[in-house]
């Protein structure tokens, strides 16, 4: 590796990119556009009332309490759904997503924990959802926060209202603080693998890397200043994300060095991927098509947007074969539920698929015409 | 280190096939020191791609390739930084201008002391050294494709069609750039379909058709072993078909060309003054004549009975 060669490549990649002002303005604010869009669908869901079918199956005055004190809140509008009637049944045929269950000793154990006493006392409320539906986990959210305060009104001591269905990872934060690392791991995907893509095929199409082999720059000098000028894009872009999520929607997030670790791995993942890419596709176009085939995927199925828990099964195995999923999981790991051993985890498993799809990259690139 | 050798480039029974394509068939030959070699031939020939296997490009399906004494398929590293390549349909990175792309190869070479300044004049870009290149004209890029092959001060030049898609101005621009390069001294090895270029410019011309070295020799060399008839041009005052009709019946093949113009093809010079008293007789009014010896294009017709390229703008035409 020659870094004088490095350097001098990441300085032409750089001008072009400066000069080239569509391009800075997309890479830049693109990522910028989601973040507000999807923002603001997502705080809306904070002010949206829900609909939501409460089965009641202790039938007393104190279950009717716990109901209207969630319709109190103002957040849902209730549906009651008759004690006989099988739930998830209901929920089936009637196209809900959410059926509530009150238990049916919740006055018993209520008295029992009011007026006996007696801490060991609790009630389990059921969640019957769809994990299908986009708007289901919001609504969990919700309960659980409405469940929480009704806890913390109650008494200092254990809780009385449980739910035991919904991940504890879903609970504490919004779903802006959820999305914001999982923008930051896609916008540098897509960035660098476009990026990555497209400049190669370009400059290969030109013929301007037929010339670069007739010089002593080599494909590793090559296909790290392609990296090292991704990375940078990359600092810029989620430094921009970043701010615009701070300012706007007052995300809380943890910002330490896991997260340029991880941005890193995402780069080299992703350039090195575009490199096998540009080696398959040989015509620009074909090049932007089999990138986005790529992108698509990653982009909804690693749990970029939606959690992982939301979708069907299968689905969920296979977001786990996906790269990006483990940089998602891993940038959340630390930056939203500051869990060093999982973001540790997380970056060894992306750390050693980086490290092989930067090989076989590097082994892919095309330095000579042929054999 | 330089290793003197007589030789620069050295092929021997070169061979590359691509599939069932033979696109080089078992071609040999040597370039020497300060020389410029043309290779000359229509497109498809395998210029490019014999020439890309000399510059390490390509690899070659069999045969040996020398370049400053060293197998090109073994010691690209060491032979990259002593050679300059303009290699066919030169590009460049659209948003950097002249100046910035002349630093950037030269770093990339590690030329700390390389005349910028100087090959920028050399190929005529001085008032152009901040226009980006994207901004230039074909002829300007190709000058810039010259002085970027030139940024390390290499041994040997490789020009792949330096004035291909170019306008007969512009083409003329770049002569004027690889003359300078030829009274430099410099080794050069240039790919061209224009036969005025490979006679402007050429010591050695190696003619190739069909992936095959048809002839090869010094230009005066080549003309003169292969110029075993003569070109009568005859030019009447006035169109005139009897005139054709003599030079038809006594045998020759007449060329009509301008209506005003009959070419013919002799093999003795007495043939000549046969044809000029035949139309005497016939009271076909003469304005002038011309007898010339074929030129390499002729040549090149005569040897592969192809022309060297479909457009004629760069050179005279097959007749």
């Amino acid at each position: 590796m020659n870094l004088r060669v490095v350097g001098a490549s990441l300085v032409v990649s750089l001008k072009s990119f400066y000069r080239e002002k569509t391009t800075m303005f997309f890479t830049t604010t693109f990522p910028i556009l989601l973040i507000l869009v999807f923002g603001t669908i997502f705080m809306e869901q904070d002010k949206v009332r829900f609909d939501l079918c409460v089965q009641d199956l202790d039938q007393t005055e104190t279950s009717a309490e716990i109901a209207k004190a969630l319709a109190l809140s103002g957040r849902f509008k209730l549906t009651r759904v008759d004690p006989a009637i099988d739930a998830t049944q209901y929920a089936r045929d009637n196209n809900v997503n959410l059926v509530l269950i009150i238990p049916k000793d919740y006055e018993k154990s209520y008295m029992q924990y009011v007026q006996f006493d007696d801490p060991g006392a609790f009630v389990n409320i059921t969640y019957v959802y769809d994990p299908s539906s986009s708007s289901v986990i919001t609504k969990m959210q919700l309960l659980n926060l409405a469940f929480a305060k009704m806890n913390q009104g109650l008494s200092a001591k254990s809780p009385f209202v449980r739910t035991s269905e919904i991940s504890i990872h879903t609970k504490k934060y919004r779903f802006i603080d959820f999305f914001i690392p999982g923008i930051i791991a896609m916008a540098v995907m897509t960035a660098s693998l476009f990026g990555s893509v497209n400049v190669n095929t370009e400059l290969r199409q030109k013929g301007i890397i037929r010339k670069l082999s007739t010089t002593p720059i080599t494909r590793t000098d090559w296909v790290l200043s392609n990296i090292l000028y991704q990375f940078l894009l990359a600092v810029i872009s989620t430094t921009a994300m970043l701010s615009v999520s701070y300012a706007v929607f007052d995300v809380r997030l943890q910002i330490n060095a896991w997260l340029p670790l991880f941005i890193i791995l995402d780069v080299f993942t992703f350039v090195g991927i575009g490199m096998i890419l540009t080696r398959i596709v040989k015509e620009a176009q074909s090049a932007a098509a089999a990138a986005n085939a790529i992108i698509f995927p990653m982009m909804f199925l690693s749990g970029s947007f939606f959690p992982l828990e939301m979708m069907p099964h299968f689905l969920q195995t296979f977001a786990r074969a996906l790269p990006l999923y483990y940089i998602n999981e891993g940038l959340r790991a630390s930056m939203v539920f500051r869990d060093n051993a999982a973001a540790l985890s997380y970056s060894a498993i992306i750390g050693i698929v980086a490290a092989l799809v930067f090989i076989v990259g590097i082994t892919a690139t095309r330095w000579e015409e042929g054999i | 280190m330089t290793t003197e050798v007589e030789y620069v480039i050295e092929v021997e029974n070169l061979t590359k096939r691509y599939g069932s394509l033979m696109a080089v068939d078992d071609i040999s030959f040597k370039v020497r020191q300060g020389e410029v070699f043309a290779f000359l031939g229509p497109n498809g020939a395998g210029k490019t791609t014999t020439v890309e296997i000399v510059e390490t490009i390509r690899r070659p399906t069999s045969g040996k390739v020398r370049l400053l004494g060293m197998d090109v398929t073994k010691k690209k590293r060491d032979i990259v930084p002593r050679i300059g390549v303009l290699p066919q349909g030169f590009s460049s990175f659209d948003r950097i201008t002249v100046r910035e792309t002349m630093q950037y190869y030269s770093r990339l070479f590690g030329c700390r002391n390389a005349d910028i300044d100087g090959l920028i004049e050399l190929v005529n870009l001085k008032d152009k050294a901040k226009e980006r290149y994207m901004k230039l004209s074909g002829g300007l890029r190709q000058r810039l494709g010259i002085a970027i092959a030139l940024v390390n001060d290499p041994e040997v030049v490789f020009l792949d069609e330096p004035t291909t898609g170019l306008d007969p101005r512009a083409r003329r621009q770049v002569w004027e750039v690889l003359l300078g390069l030829k009274k430099k001294g410099k080794t050069v090895f240039l790919t061209t379909h224009y036969m005025e270029e490979a006679e402007l410019l050429a010591d050695t011309v190696a003619i190739i058709s069909k992936g095959k070295i048809i002839a090869m020799d010094s230009l005066v060399q080549l003309i003169e072993s292969n110029a075993d008839y003569l070109l009568l041009t005859v030019t009447l005052q006035s169109v005139d078909e009897k005139a054709f009709e003599v030079v038809g019946k006594m045998g020759f093949k007449p060329v009509l060309n301008n209506h005003r113009n009959i070419n013919v093809r002799v093999e003795r010079a007495e043939d000549i003054r046969k044809i000029l008293n035949a139309m005497k007789e016939a009271g076909v009014p003469l304005l002038s004549m011309d007898v010339r010896k074929p030129n390499l294009e002729q040549i090149f017709l005569k040897l592969t009975g192809e022309a060297l390229h479909e457009d004629t703008s760069g050179g005279r035409g097959a007749e």
